[in-house]
């Protein structure tokens, strides 16, 4: 069984814990996730297949162009969401330290 | 159907005012039992002089489509107060054409879920039995559709989302090839496989709205140039001759031979059925068997490349710039705090398991094992339809599980019967769900999926077995009356 440790380092790589419990079902959901997954290693002479990132080719060519001024949005509308702003810009707590 | 409505409002026996605030009224009185919706509208907005098929038309959006100055959520927390401040193409091309919003529906949390359980908001409920789920993700457009609410809505597909609940709901669901339709707003959940799609109640109507929405996009790059075909126009071309294939390992009842589920011998004792009827009109259709080991992967695909896209797109959600601001001293903190209060457990589950697949000694092993198995599976398919115009296969092994369903997440039937048309995804193949029987008073639809860019052949083939099955325009709304 995958250790509750490493679920945590996982978690914390993307920025957000659970509480114990949770934990404790994704170990228990990860032993079924981990005999589903088994099932893409068993494949015969998988490593020789070139992987697929996209459904099929497009010719992405065709978008290259000029620069043109399109639309764009004002400051206004870019902190229309953000909860804590000053002069325009986002404010978050101090990074430098005096 | 769209076209009865076009005609009464050219006729004027109705007015589209009168056809919005009707569908607010239905809105309303089925939002406490079925929860299809997170907003719905209040007020009557159309585009002044507009002139299209879909004018005065109500529909409804998924919540994970930009509305500028509308609410949108994904269903969940992260985004519980965000108002976006631009339109998605989709959106965009709808109020164009003249077609009215009534609300934006539920999802599975950032769409990532095939239950409809998971909302912020509530778990969604299957208007032909409440005590049932309708699927997911695009929950909540699939309910408004099979409850009559609207005509049509809109949803995204990026393993079933839209073809699963469109069978559990008893409507016709319909994703086209990849790129089709701009994803431009459409919030990212895994952008090689993202789809956007309808609801309808017919394959008809399946061709009208995606006639209107269709077409290239500088905002999204992964837009196809435009077929400048009239989808509408094709849908009654003669199928004489038509090849239609179906895969054995999925189909034959021999496979289930050991199982005492009666729903399921009856969902593909009706699906042969069919198969007979549509023959009988002039289909050829043939039984092909795929390695059940490539089968069988690709559920783990699907999961594999998912999670790990998933948890990359939705690094953008810090409550920063925008959503609920989290509590701490350090950017870093009040990040942390965000994401951890704004998701929902299933959804972190879903992040770790992508955080996994992405850690350096398992991305050779898992993620791209992952994506070439997808080539496999794609390049079987399309060998496959260099024979035959169309795979047909059950959406699903019966109708909607109810809510405390615990199937074994094991077995070839989870594995495969109940996750092949991801397929759909792997390759960006146009696919549509239509209703086709009824297993214990519950709707089951019939799959067909077809070659890329062969989105005109998908509906036409669609449109001809539909008027086989009888159930044409149903819809679960019919018994609340």
């Amino acid at each position: 069984m995958i250790a509750k440790e490493k679920l945590k380092d996982y978690a914390h790589k993307l920025m957000f814990d659970m509480d114990d419990e949770e934990y404790q079902t994704l170990q228990e959901e990860f032993e079924i996730i981990l005999k589903q997954m088994d099932v893409i290693s068993k494949i015969p002479n998988i490593s020789e297949v070139n992987p697929m990132t996209f459904p099929f080719r497009v010719d992405e060519e065709r978008f290259l162009r000029e620069d043109e001024i399109g639309d764009y949005l004002t400051v206004g509308e870019v902190l229309a969401n953000s909860k804590h702003q000053v002069n325009d810009q986002v404010k978050v707590p101090k990074v430098v330290e005096e | 159907m769209i076209e009865e409505l076009r005609e009464k409002l050219d006729k004027d026996e109705v007015t589209s005012e009168e056809l919005f605030n009707e569908a607010l009224k239905k809105a309303h009185q089925y939002q406490e039992e079925y929860n299809s919706f997170v907003t719905i509208m209040d007020q009557y907005k159309i585009k002044k002089r507009a002139d299209s098929i879909l004018t005065g038309i109500p529909y409804a959006l998924k919540d994970n489509f930009s509305t500028s100055g509308i609410l949108t959520t994904a269903s969940s927390n992260i985004l519980k107060d965000y108002v976006p401040v631009y339109d998605a193409t989709v959106y965009k091309k709808l109020k164009q054409s003249g077609a009215v919003l009534v609300g934006k529906t539920v999802l599975d949390e950032l769409a990532m879920g095939g239950t409809g359980t998971t909302a912020a908001t509530g778990i969604v409920r299957n208007p032909w039995d409440k005590e049932r789920l309708i699927g997911g993700s695009s929950a909540g457009s699939a309910a408004a559709v099979a409850l009559g609410i609207v005509p049509f809505a809109i949803g995204s597909d990026t393993g079933d989302s839209i073809r699963k609940p469109a069978s559990y709901g008893g409507v016709v669901g319909y994703k086209p090839t990849y790129g089709r339709i701009s994803r431009y707003g459409l919030f990212a959940f895994a952008s090689s496989l993202d789809h956007v799609g309808v609801f309808t109640r017919s394959v008809r109507d399946a061709a009208i709205v995606t006639d209107i929405i269709k077409g290239q996009d500088s905002h999204d790059m992964t837009s196809l140039k435009d077929d400048n075909k009239t989808y509408l126009k094709e849908v009654d071309n003669d199928i004489k001759g038509r090849k239609l294939f179906y895969i054995k390992e999925i189909c034959n009842l021999d496979n289930y031979k050991d199982s005492n589920d009666k729903e399921l011998i009856e969902t593909l004792t009706r699906f042969n059925e069919l198969l007979d009827k549509c023959r009988d009109q002039g289909f050829i259709i043939e039984e092909v068997s795929i390695d059940k080991q490539l089968l069988e992967a690709i559920y783990p695909t699907y999961m594999t490349i998912s999670c790990a896209e998933a948890t990359s797109n939705n690094a953008n959600l810090t409550g920063i710039q925008f959503g609920p601001r989290g509590q701490g001293n350090s950017i870093d903190e009040i990040i942390f705090d965000a994401r951890t209060k704004g998701f929902s457990e299933l959804i972190k589950r879903r992040f770790i398991l992508g955080s996994y697949i992405l850690q350096k000694e398992n991305q050779e092993k898992l993620y791209l094992n992952a994506c070439r198995i997808r080539r496999l599976i794609v390049d079987k398919i399309t060998e496959l339809f260099k024979e035959y115009d169309g795979m047909i296969l059950p959406a699903s092994g019966s109708g909607a599980p109810k809510f405390d369903d615990s199937s074994e997440k094991l077995s070839d039937r989870y594995l495969i019967l109940e996750n092949h048309m991801a397929i759909g995804n792997f390759g960006g193949f146009p696919s549509i769900t239509i209703p086709y029987c009824f297993v214990n008073n519950m709707p089951v639809g019939v799959n067909i999926t077809g070659r890329i860019m062969e989105d005109d052949v998908v509906l036409n083939i669609a449109n001809k077995i539909e008027e086989l099955t009888g159930l044409k325009g149903i819809k679960a709304g019919d018994m609340h009356v």
